[in-house]
Parts: C-alpha cells; sequence; structure tokens
C-alpha cells in the first residue's frame, strides 16, 4: 500500500471514528458507508462496499440506548478494506471481516477508557466547572474531541497494522476463504434477523411488518 | 432568531465530546448553551451567567439529537430568571423523556431504516448512489430534528412539554418503527442473494445454517452477548478447526 494511501486511510478511519460518538454523527461511521469510502481510497469499491454491507448487518443489532457500549464499527469497516482489497474475488472478504470486528470491538473497550480519561479530566477542573468558569468548561469539552481523535487515529493505525499483517502471514486456501466469508455472512444475516425482531417490538404488530418485509424481500429475490 | 442561536446550534453538533461516567453529556449541555446565555443581565462574566453556566455543567444525559430542545429550554428558563431549582427539575424533568423520544424516533427507528433502505439501494444502483441516498435521508431527519429542537426548546421554554406533542413528531413516531421493521425485513433476503451472488448451492445452505445458528445463540442462548463478539468468536473458532489449510 502506497504511503499516500496510508496517510488517506488513517485520516478516513480518525474521521469516522470521531462521528461515531463526539462530532457530528452524521452516520459517515456506519460501516457500509465508512467501507465504501474506504474502498475507493484503495481503489477497490466493489470489495470495500461488500465488506461494508456484511460488517452493516452485524452494526445493525447496535441500539446505543442511553450511555450503551457499543462497538466502533466504522474504523473496524477501515481496517477490513485495508485488509480485503485487492485480493481476487471473495479471498480477503471473510478475514477483513475478522480484522474489522476485532477492531470495532477494541474501539468500545477505547471510548470507555477516553470517557474514564475524560471523567479524571473534569474531576480535577471540578471547582471551576461548577462555578461556571466559561473557559475551563469549554476547554475541558474540547479535549473530549481530541481524546477520541488520538483514540480513533490509533485505531485506525493499529486496524492497518493488523490488515498488512495478515495480509503477509494469513496462510490462505480458497476453501478456507470461502468458509470464512460464509460464516462471516451467516453470522451478520442471524443478528440482523434477531435485530428486526428486536426493532419490530417497538410498533404495535411489528413482527407482522418485518415478516412482510421478508416475504417481500424473498419474492423481489425470486422475480428478480 | 434570537442572538447565539447559530452558534448553540453548530455546538450541538458536538454535544458528546466531553462525554465521561461522572456528569455524561452535563459539559456538552453547558457548551451548547452558553452562546444563548451571553445576555444574561451583567454580560458573560456576570454572576447570572456563571451561576447558570455552573447549573448546566451538571450531570446531564439525554438522547444528543433532541438536546437542543432542553438546550433552548434551559436557556428560556434562565432568561425568564427562574429560581435555580426550578431549572434544575426542568432539566431532571426533560431527561427522560426526550432519551426515550430520540431512542425510539432514531436508534430504533430512522437509523436501522434508512441503513435497511441504504443496503438494499446498494444492490440496486450505483453503490456511490446508495450512500448518498442513506446519508441524504438520515440527515435530513437528523439535522432538522437538531435546528427544530433548538428553536422549539427555546420558544416553549418551561412548557416544552407541549413541543413534544408536535403532530409531525407523534405521525413520526408512529410510522418509523413499522418502517424499520418491514425495511430489515426486506433486506435480509436482498442482501443475502446479493453477497451470495459468486457461490454455490452447498456454501448458501452452509451459510442459511450458520444464520440459523445464529438466530438460536443470539435469541436464545447468548441474548447479551453482542454481534461483534458472537461474530470474532465464530470466525476464531472457524480459523482454530483449520480449515484454512
Amino acid at each position: 500500500m502506497e504511503f499516500a494511501t496510508v496517510g488517506w486511510l488513517l485520516l478516513w478511519g480518525t474521521v469516522v471514528g470521531l462521528d461515531l460518538a463526539t462530532v457530528g454523527q452524521v452516520m459517515v461511521a456506519r460501516p457500509f458507508v465508512a467501507a465504501a469510502v474506504a474502498g475507493w481510497i484503495v481503489g477497490d469499491v466493489q470489495t470495500g462496499l461488500i465488506v461494508g454491507v456484511i460488517l452493516e448487518l452485524f452494526a445493525l443489532e447496535v441500539l446505543p440506548f442511553g450511555a450503551a457500549r457499543y462497538p466502533d464499527y466504522g474504523v473496524g469497516a477501515v481496517a477490513a478494506v485495508a485488509t480485503a482489497a485487492g485480493a481476487p474475488g471473495h479471498f480477503g472478504i471473510g478475514i477483513g471481516v475478522a480484522v474489522g470486528l476485532i477492531i470495532a470491538y477494541l474501539g468500545e473497550i477505547a471510548i470507555q477508557l477516553v470517557r474514564q480519561r475524560t471523567a479524571m479530566d473534569v474531576q480535577r477542573r471540578r471547582e471551576a466547572i461548577d462555578s461556571g468558569d466559561v473557559t475551563t468548561i469549554h476547554r475541558t469539552h474540547l479535549r473530549g474531541i481530541r481524546r477520541d481523535a488520538q483514540r480513533s487515529l490509533g485505531l485506525a493505525g493499529l486496524g492497518l497494522l493488523m490488515a498488512t499483517v495478515v495480509r503477509v502471514a494469513a496462510p490462505f486456501t480458497l476453501r478456507g476463504a470461502v468458509l470464512l466469508t460464509a460464516v462471516a455472512v451467516g453470522v451478520g444475516l442471524g443478528t440482523t434477523f434477531v435485530s428486526g425482531l428486536r426493532i419490530g417490538r417497538h410498533a404495535r404488530g411489528g413482527w407482522v411488518w418485518f415478516v412482510t418485509g421478508l416475504l417481500a424481500g424473498v419474492t423481489w429475490v425470486v422475480v428478480r | 432568531m434570537k442572538r447565539g442561536m447559530l452558534a448553540a446550534a453548530a455546538r450541538l453538533f458536538v454535544f458528546q465530546a466531553s462525554m465521561n461516567p461522572e456528569r455524561l453529556q452535563g459539559l456538552g449541555m453547558a457548551s451548547a448553551v452558553e452562546p444563548l446565555l451571553r445576555d444574561l443581565k451583567g454580560g458573560p462574566a456576570g454572576p447570572a451567567h456563571r451561576a447558570a453556566m455552573g447549573r448546566a455543567a451538571g450531570f446531564f444525559n439525554t438522547h444528543p439529537y433532541l438536546a437542543g430542545l432542553a438546550v433552548g429550554a434551559v436557556a428560556k428558563a434562565e432568561h425568564q430568571g427562574l429560581p435555580a431549582h426550578q431549572v434544575d427539575r426542568l432539566r431532571t424533568a426533560l431527561k427522560g423523556p426526550l432519551g426515550s423520544l430520540g431512542d425510539r424516533l432514531i436508534w430504533a427507528g430512522t437509523l436501522p431504516a434508512t441503513a435497511a433502505i441504504g443496503l438494499i439501494l446498494v444492490t440496486l444502483t450505483h453503490p456511490l448512489v446508495a450512500v448518498a441516498a442513506f446519508l441524504l435521508l438520515f440527515n435530513a431527519v437528523h439535522v432538522t430534528l437538531r435546528l427544530w429542537g433548538l428553536q422549539a426548546g427555546w420558544r416553549a421554554g418551561v412548557k416544552v412539554a407541549e413541543a413534544l406533542r408536535h403532530p409531525v413528531l407523534q405521525a413520526g413516531l408512529r410510522a418509523v418503527a413499522p418502517v424499520a421493521a418491514l425495511a430489515i425485513g426486506m433486506a435480509i433476503p436482498v442482501v443475502a442473494e446479493w453477497l451470495m451472488a459468486g457461490f454455490g448451492t452447498t456454501v448458501r445452505w452452509g451459510t442459511a445454517g450458520v444464520a440459523l445458528a445464529t438466530v438460536a445463540v443470539t435469541r436464545w442462548l447468548t441474548p447479551t452477548m453482542g454481534a461483534a463478539r458472537l461474530g470474532i468468536l465464530a470466525l476464531t473458532v472457524t480459523l482454530i478447526l483449520g480449515w484454512l489449510r
């Protein structure tokens, strides 16, 4: 991978990491968005999209109610694309998704660490904050962005490192790569099914809507 | 438009920057409300401004997209000179309802609905069109909600609960969960077909088997495990079983 490509991936990884909760939340951190752009950066949009769609199936499970903990699928998607891109056919998809999931999970842990650091920062400045000192409040708030940017950049860097190691060292056979992809897709579809049922619970007769959607989808696939 | 409204609106987009276990979004609340408090009696350096900022920076947690309603309402309450305990009570009273409304409207509704529509579009159109359509659809709701919330909160003040009864909001709330369930249901077979396009029958049946096993595991055996950890476990087991050699 060229130096400039690595730079752009790190930048994009930082942007999507920040978008998860800290800045904007305009959903560029959704895996299929993050992965499509990462695919475009590495010159393999199709692989990026396949990896992103599989990770999106996993991400649909997340309902970030209240102060819930959830994986950072956006940075995970960038790492997944870096792993899978350029491999022939479906060769890199399954292992790319595996790397993406690991990075997403590490991102979840890293977010907790960042928030604990922010809590310590707030505790140190408790008196000034409680007295309404605008400068202290504002600076403490903005340091949260810097901390999360560092987390996202570090996570993206780790993801690219993992991608490089996996691409060089993983002993692939076509059979193994296909199996890994099938398991990744299967688990993704299964969790999406459960998510559909869970989301259906929020509506009156929600499961009817879900089953109607399933039937419509099956009909669409058969007819098309 | 009230002075400081644009700055407050911009700060709503970094509302969770200093999220932490102690005060959750407290500092985000203070940061967003600050531009609206600058013209309190005594100005930005006055005691009224400092006292209001100190109150605003306390524990607060709600849905980030609807936080504007709380920001606007609290700013209005401070301008109306309400006693400190009433402002605190207003903040406390708003957390739950706004959080609950936002969770149902966005996290369990608009987001899964638009993401599922995006996934379906990926299989039908140019990928970048699908991505752009998802971002436009979702953010049309997201940005409107943030900006409307701030204005509505400022207009309503302590009567902000009335803003939550806005007919468009209520209609959206009724419609969005069925749409999300329908879209996700439809996305599953469409996306499965798209992802499995290059594979033979055996692999397809195998994938369906893994999907069924996942439903069983996540729904009945380990409902709190989470998809990411389950995925890592499944893929690790697959690797360890030596299938890659």
